[in-house]
């Protein structure tokens, strides 16, 4: 499909169009149980497309430019006879321009997926009971065309997860997001890396109910603050579904804790220089030093709430593009061996809240949850339930590592770098 | 795209010991509606390319570019891919020859934007009336036809119209929150919304949450439980359909999802009391994941999961049951075209017994009746698990009194099940969308069941 084509399309019957092409190429390959299970491999081209007229506004999407012909008839005869949408002002009318991504990847273009599972799987296998994981190689390229603005970027990176069990069927897990060449060794570390975690477990125990001091990893972390930040949306923040509701301003965790939505990392994924309206994209602190700092806009809902967009369109719904906590000083070993009696928590998994408004949900730790004791591990536990709420635990940060991770794993992760991060008091439950 | 189908498969047939080809075309439209205003009204069209083949492993691709040279490029390297080392063995099944589809009464195609539109406002309207400050809604439909084939006979026609409507809402009252939704899906036409009485469930919807709002908690203690449809669902989803998944219980979901404490030898092995049958049936009418044929080609049929309280059977695709060496009983499902089928849930539900609602109430001397769930979870072997009451009551000496607030249930499976001594004779379904796969893929199932009574269970 060819972007010129579907604008010029569609321009002439309305007031703004903005066109989005999305084309991809992505290679995944899926193991378990120290064997592939599937290759997988993935050549489309995705068109998104973006109407308005008289305050009026209609979406269509389409992968193949013949339903082209089928799909713009319906799309401006239904535009024309729907209610105005109170929520879209304009399309960034101003005219930008756009910084340049750094793309540092040629190594990383040449790892051979099966290779690189093959032979992490060879390397793992003969210490654990059993290793499974996913490897993606992803390279999209995305262009956007509006009255006022175009432009054309690139995306590539690395994902690896890894999942190991030892011999108690225990497990623990990993996961590595980059798209740069630096971070080459660290990707080809993961086997180690894995093992390192799975030489901790010992005394493999049902875990015990109570208020517990939690190290949580990069990748535990990264999952809490996944579904933090898309809360930050301001159509979130209009629906009232949001924890960041009626709190700008507001102190929601301790002064130590800052996040940013943080696309200006080229080094990650999930960076970008202009969003789906032709936005300039920027760095931009969701909570600084604990305090409500922005919500993420777009053009519209920047109007609407008097400030500038911060480059998240989605022109319906702005959303984060990767996230970046920043680091603290501490060195991981002195958060463990500091640690009187409390937990590790290496991951967690199906995060549902009961209140969006105060942020109390429940999450399931896994693949390493680890007792400490006097600075050291005891015991490794299972069928535990962090039973809490974001706002308890944001304000409840005791410290941050120096050093941080970047990772993406599955839905439960968007692209995210984080520290170490130690929470006080922190409500674990079980099942009775 | 659909054109290149036949070629795709005589290609790809040549290089494979086992290939599909399959044409996949999706017609979409949603309206969105936040607090009164149209957010988003849009329209998709989603088609393209599947191929999978089977040499020494198992290779997926998917394209919608309509070039040749880039279709047989696409296979070539799927041919590659597929004699990597891996597991390659699918069941045997007889290919079949078919064509089906779900008819509409008020079809999709006539059903306008405007009309979509005017049905999203007067239910708006009514949530605004009852004072909910906080709505989103959305109103989908969807016609997905595909065209399936093998290397070994299978041709399969299909047309399936789907209707679907979700709504979450938040009252405030005095700084005091609550939040729910109402999930409804369809096989069919846009009779659904004759079928589903939006107004009566948002209404009622509404109710629950402003009095949940006022209500205080129960004290943690033991208590019998009567839970409702909307929780027998989700149990059933839960914590029989999940950890009874094939693929989950060989451990190919084992980075993601999990896998299941169920092990492949472990048919007959007691998980509930002898009154407690499990069911996922992909063929009842209208049913959100109704389907005739999965994406294997394999029929689709009834199947009992957990009989008397015992496992009885798994739900598997060619690729989980030839590892079985057994025959698919045909749970093959992809979310999309351009996504691996993989094994899955269609309506999976507790069956209704004998019980009238009086019945299963009048012997409770301390008890919760838990009629709706709002945040829940459970471990990714599908065994701890935790409801959270929505709309709940007490129930003291047979009768039911006062509203309580957020109930939490933290039980296991075995448990859960084990504590069932009645069962209604009522059977109810509710919507949803089940996640699973990498990457990740919701498909539409029901899920439902009786009200249901359980002795002796820790709530707090």
């Amino acid at each position: 499909m060819e972007i010129e084509t579907i604008y010029k399309r569609v321009e002439r019957n309305v007031d703004q169009a903005a066109v989005k092409l999305i084309r991809s190429k992505i290679t995944q390959i899926r193991f378990s149980n120290n064997n592939i299970d599937i290759s997988n491999e993935w050549n489309e081209e995705l068109a998104s497309v973006f109407l308005a007229k008289n305050g009026r506004t209609f979406i269509f999407e389409l992968k193949n430019e013949k339903d082209l012909e089928k799909i713009v008839p319906v799309s401006i005869s239904a535009i024309d006879k729907l209610e105005k949408n109170d929520d879209f002002v304009s399309l960034n009318d101003k005219k930008n321009t756009y910084r340049k991504k750094r793309m540092r990847d040629e190594k990383l273009r040449e790892i051979e997926g099966h290779e690189f599972v093959n032979s992490f799987i060879d390397e793992v296998k003969p210490f654990v009971k059993r290793v499974g994981g996913v490897f993606y190689k992803k390279e999209i390229e995305d262009s956007v065309l509006t009255p006022f603005n175009s432009g054309t970027q690139k995306q590539f990176g690395v994902e690896f997860v890894s999942r190991a069990f030892d011999e108690n069927d225990y497990p623990v897990q990993l996961s590595i997001a980059t798209s740069t060449d630096e971070e080459l060794p660290e990707l080809l570390k993961q086997g180690e890396e894995v093992l390192d975690l799975a030489k901790k477990i010992r005394n493999v125990k049902e875990g015990v109910e109570g208020k517990y001091n939690v190290i949580f990893s990069p990748l535990c972390f990264a999952s809490l603050v996944s579904y933090t930040i898309p809360m930050a949306s301001a159509f979130q923040i209009d629906s009232g579904m949001s924890m960041f509701a009626d709190r700008m301003g507001e102190r929601i965790g301790k002064s130590s804790f800052t996040v940013y939505d943080d696309p200006s990392d080229d080094s990650m994924f999930n960076s970008g220089a202009f969003d789906d309206e032709g936005s300039p994209t920027k760095k931009t602190p969701v909570i600084e030093k604990g305090v409500v700092k922005n919500f993420l806009h777009n053009f519209s809902t920047a109007k609407k709430y008097d400030v500038e967009t911060t480059g998240n369109a989605g022109i319906v719904n702005p959303s984060p593009w990767q996230i970046s906590v920043e680091p603290g000083n501490e060195e991981v070993e002195d958060m463990i061996s500091s640690m009187r009696r409390g937990l590790f928590i290496n991951n967690t998994w199906y995060t549902r809240f009961q209140d969006y408004r105060e942020g109390v949900l429940s999450t399931i730790p896994r693949d390493g949850i680890f007792l400490i004791e006097n600075g050291e591990i005891k015991e490794s536990w299972g069928g535990i339930r962090i039973s809490d709420s974001l706002l308890n635990m944001y304000k409840n940060i005791e410290g941050l590592s120096r050093e941080t991770k970047k990772v993406k794993w599955w839905d439960e992760t968007m692209h995210t770098k984080s520290p170490f991060v130690e929470v006080g008091d922190v409500n674990i439950s079980r099942s009775k | 795209m659909e054109e290149f189908v036949e070629r795709a498969l005589d290609y790809a047939s040549k290089k494979a010991t086992y290939a599909e080809a399959r044409y996949c075309s999706s017609q979409r439209n949603v309206v969105l509606m936040k607090n009164g205003t149209v957010s988003a009204t849009g329209y998709s069209v989603d088609s393209g390319l599947a191929i999978r083949l089977l040499n020494r492993s198992i290779a997926f691709s998917s394209v919608n570019v309509p070039d040749w040279g880039v279709i047989r490029e696409e296979i070539d390297k799927a041919a590659k891919a597929s004699e990597m080392i891996g597991r390659n063995k699918f069941s045997s099944e007889v290919p079949v020859k078919d064509s089906w589809k779900v008819d509409q009464k008020k079809k999709i195609e006539d059903f306008s934007f405007e009309d979509r539109v005017q049905k999203m406002r007067e239910l708006d309207d009514l949530l605004a009336g009852e004072k909910i400050s906080m709505r989103i809604l959305s109103l989908n439909d969807n016609i997905e036809e595909e065209y399936n084939t093998s290397s070994e006979g299978m041709s399969l026609r299909s047309r399936l119209p789907k209707i679907s409507f979700f709504a979450m809402i938040g009252f405030m009252e005095n700084g005091s929150f609550e939040q729910g939704t109402v999930e409804v899906g369809y096989s069919g036409g846009y009779e659904a919304l004759d079928v589903w009485k939006l107004e009566q469930r948002l209404k009622h919807e509404s109710d629950v949450l402003k009095k949940a709002a006022r209500a205080k908690k129960v004290s943690d203690g033991k208590y019998d439980l009567v839970a409702g449809p909307e929780i027998s669902g989700i149990v059933a989803h839960e914590s029989c359909g999940h950890p009874t998944e094939l693929d989950r219980i060989f451990g190919r979901e084992m980075a993601q999802a999990g896998e299941s404490f169920i092990k492949k030898n472990n048919r007959g092995m007691r998980v509930g009391s002898d009154i407690v049958n499990l069911v996922d049936d992909p063929t009842l009418d209208h049913s959100f994941g109704f389907y005739r044929y999965d994406r294997d080609g394999v029929r689709a049929k009834k199947r009992y999961l957990y009989k008397n309280g015992l496992i009885n059977d798994f739900l598997s695709n060619r690729e989980s049951a030839g590892r079985m060496e057994e025959k698919s009983n045909g749970a093959s499902r992809s979310s999309e075209w351009d996504k691996e089928p993989l094994v899955r849930m269609s309506t999976t539900y507790i069956e209704p017994k004998d019980h009238n609602f009086e019945e299963l109430i009048e012997s409770v001397k301390e008890g919760i009746y838990m009629k709706s769930f709002t945040e829940w979870n459970i471990d990714d072997i599908r065994f701890n698990e935790k409801y959270v009451g929505r709309e709940a009551y007490h129930i003291q000496n047979g009768v039911i009194k006062e509203v309580i607030r957020r109930p939490v249930i933290e039980t296991t499976t075995i448990n859960f099940y084990s504590s069932i001594d009645a069962i209604g004779k009522d059977l109810e379904f509710s919507a949803g969308t089940c996640g699973k796969g990498d990457p990740m893929q919701g498909v539409d199932v029901w899920m439902g069941g009786p009200h249901i009574r359980l002795r002796d269970l820790n709530v707090r």
